[in-house]
């Protein structure tokens, strides 16, 4: 286990280390029993001592937003030596790891599902005059991966310390932003003004993030790469292209060019003529995207080049070349599929092609 | 002797029923606000080690959220729970605004009682005192103080509730099966009660009469025939006649998406979009078939039909709903390539709270 807690240690008399939860950039994170209410909890704790009244105050602001999309603040703990923020355990893992692996990217009915929810976690925060400053895939965590069972953005208190972490990194330049790995992982997602003026950044900044989120999830690549490189381009914000494959097929662009849409509107360099959360649920809040759960199986037959069999539990589900979005499968590839009661044999829609 | 933990400043204020008194402090830790719930009468502590182990069994939106337990001066327990901003829906007349406040009210409700249901426990005591619209207008109902556990204790004799919102059965004289339909009676009679601030002398009896006419008729807000029969049938005087919560929160989503569905049929590489703006389309394969689609604003029918139509390989049918997701055809097997396929797939905006 990493940091300074081994599996059995009791923090405020109340919690018991169970093992690791991921970690942040910030704060080593632990799975712990709470024995007052008998349920588990996640416990989050600052690697850097000299954070403490940050952390606190971090503490206070995240308990203020309530929220379905946003991580709930159970309690805070301070025993002396060190403090503590326990927060509901989610059971899942980030926005990257649950959906960016075995896909390179995802198809527009996922990511609709995903920016409407992003969006009312934000706007949430935002009615309760909290500014996340540092949103980014690490920092949302989905239970049930492909079926996006929960979405929940986390760490809003620990953005204010990395926030300055951030600040003092890009006013120091060059070298100082490669050398922490705070900005190196928020660097992607971080708006124009928070480069140029660190320190005078406000909501709008967050609609950025997400906008540069959903161009990840929706194309697989950041809008304006990573690293140093990444920061003349982001202050020139030129609206990044989307890759032809989202508006190939009849069957997907509609929802498609909605999202782009949207995005674009995220990523205009001037914070002032981007959408407030608000708006942004109120666009999110019109698409018209199916919320059926989702299957995983593998390409048995293909006729035709047009249509085929992907075989879903031992039960054959067809498919037509028209519903399958990004790249075509072939024989055996594994793909990902919602399914419907055709006549006689389950229709698949869409077909996305897993790696 | 204990006292209240340090961490917890009393504001003053406290709200007192049945065996319990509410009262509201300053989590110090977090600076927010909490309720903590307490039994007074010593002889009843059982009664709040229940309604803790109710809250802790289920995870809903809806339900609220246990932070804590302490005991007081007396070493009584007392659950600190998420203090929620707001009016209860008793006083609050956000829900009878619109059609769509009551539709979205009414399905949050259903959503809360039907995750208690399926974590197993029954609430007993739902009316619109025990419920708040949170400042995201998210519903959240509180007091479990009644509440039950399936299969544990589920029997009860004699009246427990609260009048006018306490089925029919509960007030029978003999040992009764506690069952979730209880609940969905209670229900009911928030639905009517959130629509007209009041409930029929009838239903204020003890017990409540049957209810053999239409209360959902001629409220302040409109509602749907069909919904208005579902309703209707909460209020039930035979539990077994009243629906699953499950089955009446999935037909308020229904209602509540009303107009805003639509469906996308891709013909020969073209799409064409139904919904509110474009409700119909015809498609025709000359000489072979032709098919009309309508949308109704609940659900999307086949309008008209003539010569070879199918749908998912069976003979369409005019009035006849379209499912979720299908493949109409026009023109029969025989035609070989010259038979049409349409996909036509429905979908609606998500409603997130």
């Amino acid at each position: 286990m990493s940091g300074p807690h081994s599996a059995g240690d009791l923090i405020g008399g109340r919690y018991e280390i169970l093992g690791d939860a991921g970690e942040g950039g910030m704060q080593y994170v632990y799975a712990a029993k709470d024995h007052v209410l008998k349920r588990q909890v996640a416990l989050k704790t600052p690697k850097n001592d000299s954070a403490r009244k940050r952390f606190q105050r971090s503490a206070i602001v995240s308990a203020r937003v309530t929220h379905p999309n946003v991580a709930k603040t159970l309690d805070y703990v301070d025993d002396g030596q060190r403090q503590y923020l326990v927060e509901e355990l989610i059971a899942g893992t980030d926005l990257d790891k649950a959906l960016l692996v075995r896909t390179p990217h995802l198809d527009p009915y996922l990511a609709a599902r995903i920016f409407h929810h992003l969006a009312k976690g934000l706007a949430a925060s935002h009615h309760a005059g909290v500014v996340h400053r540092d949103l980014k895939p690490s920092n949302v965590m989905v239970t049930g991966g492909y079926q996006l069972d929960a979405i929940k953005i986390t760490d809003f208190g620990i953005a204010k310390m990395a926030d300055e972490e951030i600040a003092e990194a890009v006013e120091g330049g060059g070298e100082s932003i490669s050398a922490s790995r705070t900005v190196v992982g928020a660097l992607p997602y971080m708006a124009p003004e928070a480069i140029e003026t660190p320190r005078e950044v406000g909501k709008s900044a967050d609609v950025w993030s997400i906008g540069a989120m959903m161009y990840e999830l929706l194309t697989g690549n950041v809008p304006y790469g990573k690293g140093l490189q990444a920061v003349t381009k982001i202050i020139a914000a030129a609206p990044p292209e989307f890759p032809g494959f989202m508006t190939a097929n009849p069957q997907f662009a509609t929802l498609s060019k909605q999202l782009i849409q949207i995005v674009l509107q995220c990523l205009q360099k001037d914070p002032a003529t981007r959408p407030t959360a608000d708006t942004l649920v109120e666009q999110c809040g019109m698409l018209c995207y199916p919320v059926e759960p989702r299957f995983l199986g593998y390409v048995r037959e293909i006729r035709h080049r047009a249509w085929g069999f992907v075989v879903v539990d031992d039960e054959d589900v067809f498919f037509h070349f028209d519903c399958v979005y990004g790249d075509k499968p072939v024989l055996g590839d594994n793909v990902m599929l919602s399914k419907f009661r055709g006549g006689g044999a389950w229709r698949a829609l869409p077909v996305v092609k897993m790696q | 002797m204990s006292e209240l933990p340090q961490r917890y400043i009393p504001l003053g204020g406290s709200d007192s029923g049945g065996f319990s008194t509410v009262i509201y402090c300053t989590d110090t830790h977090l600076d927010r606000k909490v309720a903590i719930k307490f039994i007074q009468d010593e002889a009843e502590q059982k009664l709040i080690l229940k309604e803790l182990s109710a809250l802790l069994k289920m995870r809903s939106k809806h339900v609220v959220q246990v932070y804590d337990i302490v005991t007081d001066e007396k070493d009584a327990l007392g659950i600190v729970e998420e203090y929620i901003e707001g009016d209860s829906l008793w006083d609050s007349d956000c829900p009878a605004q619109s059609q769509e406040a009551y539709l979205k009210t009414l399905w949050q409700v259903a959503a809360g009682i039907a995750d208690m249901h399926e974590a197993g426990v029954i609430h007993r005591d739902i009316k619109p005192n025990n419920m708040k619209l949170d400042p995201e207008g998210v519903v959240k109902i509180f007091d479990f103080g009644l509440a039950k556990q399936c299969g544990i204790d589920a029997h009860t004799k004699g009246f427990k509730g609260t009048l006018g919102f306490a089925a029919p059965e509960l007030f029978n004289d003999a040992t009764i099966a506690i069952s979730p339909a209880i609940d969905t009676y209670a229900f009911g009679a928030t639905a009517l009660f959130l629509a007209c601030k009041n409930l029929p002398a009838k239903m204020k009896m003890m017990p409540p009469l049957p209810i053999t006419d239409d209360k959902f008729s001629g409220l302040p807000v409109e509602i749907h025939t069909e919904l208005k029969s579902l309703l209707n049938a909460c209020l039930s005087y035979k539990p077994k006649e009243r629906p699953s919560m499950v089955t009446v929160r999935d037909e308020l989503a229904r209602h509540l998406l009303g107009w805003k569905h639509q469906a996308l049929a891709v013909y020969q590489g073209k799409s064409y979009l139904l919904n509110v703006r474009n409700p119909s389309v015809e498609l025709n394969a000359t000489g072979v078939g032709k098919v009309e689609i309508l949308y109704t604003g609940l659900k999307f029918i086949v309008s008209v039909a003539v010569g070879e139509v199918f749908i998912n390989n069976s003979p369409a049918i005019p009035g006849e709903e379209i499912p979720g997701s299908c493949v109409v055809a026009l023109g029969a097997a025989h035609h070989g390539s010259s038979r049409v396929y349409i996909t036509f797939d429905i979908a609606n905006p998500e409603v997130v709270l």
